[in-house]
């Protein structure tokens, strides 16, 4: 038997494939089970947050940024309103600094958990998923007492919450921290050490570090490629430099340095600093503080311009935001980690076989709502 | 029923095919699960651990073919429009649509300078209920899909229009 | 106002600064007590500019070396002429769009400078038939980063490409095309990213008015084709 050539061939993954994590579009060349090349298509959620920031009053923006990145609604809050004190020279007291962290990482906990269950979802692991949502709905229980919202919260303003802490909320905290803690070592026996789920990850999609930072790529998944670099760490904000916690990097347990498995190993590690962090803020919490003491009357920033960046889930977050001294702001760009993070998909998974494709894909832990935005 | 009632055992109910017709459908609305935006991430919930959708006979289907009911969770753009459209024709007959919160119902928030944003998702496909929310909790989107199982109830498919 | 009321509103925001509420809520007259609260929020108010003045005369007494847009534009002015365009404000470095990529090239590989991650691109309509292209670099090697400007005009809006330099320029670039229709000259595939390839306009411009309908339907907010 002579060896066979196959044809190119022209196959399509979504707009409504399952596993495309929203309405996204591959189109996949490919020689057999070979990927030759990903032509990613985007903007079927293109929900033109830019053009609604330049109607809108600053305040009114924040609602927006919490319906970019649907998973992670606290981080977004966050990001904006850090890039808007900045730009107004707003301290806030400490109290509010407090608070912010804990809900910023209470929503990392939440966010990598329905990642790596909907990674393990994607490879056909249906239990773990069940377990990681289980115990992501005890997370959201807390956001809803504290603010009454399960997923657009709304909650972090321009110098200032919406609301303080309810009654309770800290010992509630506490309680699913205790709860919670010995189930993340049970998450990484379920998932992580799985014979199958490793098979299927690990030397799959390998990433160089300087692959990485030149697609841009940040957050976990540049750390996956054994980058140490965390916002948190590197250029903190808000009050990130008084908590002790490590940045776990992509060591290559299973396989090479960087690759799938990497990805979800690093996610589950930050699993467990973020329950550090979050221990730490509670016991340090101010008992007082008005958490609308430093909100302005009327947010009206001084004429120019700002590019802050903060540690969303899933990397940098930034907002450049050009003001003009009117009430609304003349231009807002979001800078979307997901973005870049799916620019390297074709890098990354040219090559492979077919079916290692959603695994790549499951282990970037796209939003399609902050892609598009 | 006057012929045939009273003539068999106790466990024996007899009832025109057309209620039977109906009473079945209702009972086993599989959905496709086909989720835009962030309601996807409710109706997610809705399925998974603790709300268990699959108690009411409502189980997630991931092909166009194989389900009954389209749930339309988050927002539908133009470009998605068409898909949507496309997606609806590939559904067998009988077929309902639900829109599950504000973006499918009327472009939601960004209704007013949304140039991409498709105004409701009733302007391409016919809906039969619509579930309020930016994003409705689980709960909401099970009482709406308990409102479309009663609508499908009602539904006379032998005699009168289904649906 | 009696001089009275005045020493009493006085002290009770001194008590309120303080921490203290109480002695505001217990004033009995209303009016005294609305003028107390106006007077204590006026005193909030100057409260943190005083510490953020003197917070910023402690930078700048630290500061004495160059900023890294003047070390950026020495460096830059070493290798090219006449590259800037217009005034420098010193919180970004316009520059003209010609040698654009050489200077790009010099910003990444020079080792001082070594600018390997562009942050965000982002364009902008300057109104009056200018657009703006901006880009936010960062170096990870020595945690410094800068603003560039690039100005071209709404007829003729030519940016040379830097996408083989920074790949994720490529999808930068294309949704500022898709934005804006500045065009990035020597671009592999510049198409629209997020917008279907048929849209027609560049929605982020000031002046842009959605079309009526797309592939027949209604895209404007109002309902009337289908009522």
């Amino acid at each position: 038997m002579g060896v066979v050539h196959g044809q190119e061939m022209v196959l399509n993954i979504g707009p409504q494939h399952p596993a495309t994590h929203g309405v996204l579009r591959l189109q996949v060349k490919t020689d057999g089970e070979v990927i030759s090349e990903i032509t990613p298509y985007l903007g079927y959620l293109h929900r033109c947050f830019e053009k609604h920031c330049e109607n809108v009053t600053y305040e009114q923006v924040i609602p927006f940024t919490d319906r970019c990145d649907y998973l992670a609604s606290m981080t977004m809050n966050f990001g904006y309103v850090v890039a808007v004190e900045k730009l107004m020279d707003i301290k806030v007291n400490d109290r509010v600094q407090h608070i912010r962290v804990i809900m910023a990482e209470l929503q990392r906990i939440a966010s990598h958990l329905l990642a790596t269950g909907v990674f393990g979802l994607d490879l056909g692991a249906f239990t773990p998923f069940l377990h990681m949502l289980r115990d992501r709905e005890r997370i959201i229980d807390l956001f809803e007492m504290t603010c009454g919202a399960r997923l657009l919260y709304n909650y972090m303003w321009v110098g200032g919450l919406s609301h303080d802490l309810p009654k309770g909320f800290v010992e509630a905290t506490l309680n699913f921290l205790d709860y919670f803690e010995p189930k993340i070592d049970e998450f990484e026996n379920l998932l992580g050490h799985n014979k199958i789920f490793v098979e299927r990850t690990a030397d799959i999609g390998i990433m160089p570090a300087e692959v990485a930072i030149n697609f841009g790529v940040t957050g976990p998944n540049l750390r996956a490629s054994g980058v140490n670099w965390d916002l948190r760490k590197d250029d903190p904000y808000s009050i990130y430099d008084k908590f002790d916690f490590n940045v776990p990097v992509g060591q290559g347990i299973k396989g090479t340095v960087g690759d799938s498995w990497d990805r979800f190993y690093v996610r589950l590690q930050e699993i467990r600093e973020s329950v550090k962090i979050v221990r730490q803020a509670l016991d340090q919490l101010p008992k007082d503080g008005d958490v609308h003491q430093s909100m302005p009357k009327k947010i009206r920033p001084p004429k120019g311009s700002i590019y802050s960046r903060t540690e969303s889930p899933r990397g940098d977050l930034g907002y450049y935001i050009e003001s003009d001294g009117s009430d609304t702001p003349s231009r807002l760009k979001m800078r979307s980690p997901a973005f870049t993070a799916l620019g390297v998909l074709d890098e990354i998974a040219g090559g492979w076989l077919m079916s290692d494709v959603l695994a790549i894909l499951g282990s970037l832990d796209i939003v399609l709502g902050e892609i598009d935005r | 029923m006057g012929l045939l009632e009273n003539r068999f055992d106790d466990n024996i109910v007899v009832e025109k095919l057309d209620k039977l017709l109906s009473w079945a459908r209702s009972t086993s609305p599989w959905f496709f699960q086909f989720g835009t935006a962030c309601c996807a991430i409710e109706m997610m919930a809705a399925a998974a651990s603790r709300h268990d959708l699959m108690r009411i006979g409502i189980i997630p289907r991931s092909s166009p073919r194989q389900a009954d009911v389209m749930i339309v969770a988050g927002t539908v753009t133009m470009k998605m429009a068409l898909r949507v459209k496309k997606l609806y024709e590939q559904m067998a007959d009988p077929k309902y649509v639900v829109a599950m919160g504000s973006c499918a119902t009327s472009g939601g928030p960004y209704w007013q300078h949304g140039y991409h944003v498709l105004k409701g998702v009733d302007l391409v496909i016919p809906v039969d209920v619509y579930v309020p929310g930016c994003p409705p909790r689980p709960e909401a989107l099970i009482e709406g899909l308990l409102k479309l199982q009663e609508q499908i109830l009602e539904g006379r498919p032998l005699t009168r229009k289904t649906g | 106002m009696s001089e009275d009321i005045q020493l009493l509103i006085d002290d009770v925001v001194a008590k309120a600064l303080a921490g203290d509420m109480d002695p505001i809520n217990n004033i009995e007259d209303r009016v005294t007590r609305s003028k107390a609260k106006a007077a204590l929020v006026k005193a909030k108010r100057s409260q943190p500019k005083t510490e953020i003045k003197s917070n910023a005369s402690e930078n700048s007494d630290v500061k004495a070396k160059d900023t890294i847009e003047q070390v950026v534009i020495a460096s830059l002015s070493k290798n090219f002429s006449n590259f800037l365009d217009g005034e420098q404000n010193g919180e970004w470095i316009q520059i003209k769009a010609e040698n654009w990529f050489e200077i790009a090239k010099h910003l990444k590989e020079n080792e001082n400078l070594y600018f390997d991650s562009l942050q965000c691109n982002t364009g902008f309509d300057l109104e009056g038939g200018m657009l703006e292209s901006r880009y936010n670099l960062h170096s990870m090697k020595h945690l410094h980063a800068i603003e560039i400007r690039i100005k071209v005009s709404i007829e003729n809006p030519d940016i040379p490409s830097v996408e083989s330099l920074w790949r994720v320029a490529d999808w930068f670039e294309r949704e500022t095309y898709d934005m804006f229709g500045i065009n990035f000259t020597g671009h592999r595939d510049l198409r629209r990213i997020l917008l279907p390839e048929d849209w027609e306009g560049w929605p982020l411009r000031k002046n842009y008015e959605e079309q009526e309908t797309y592939h027949g339907i209604v895209v404007p907010k109002v309902k009337e084709g289908w009522e």
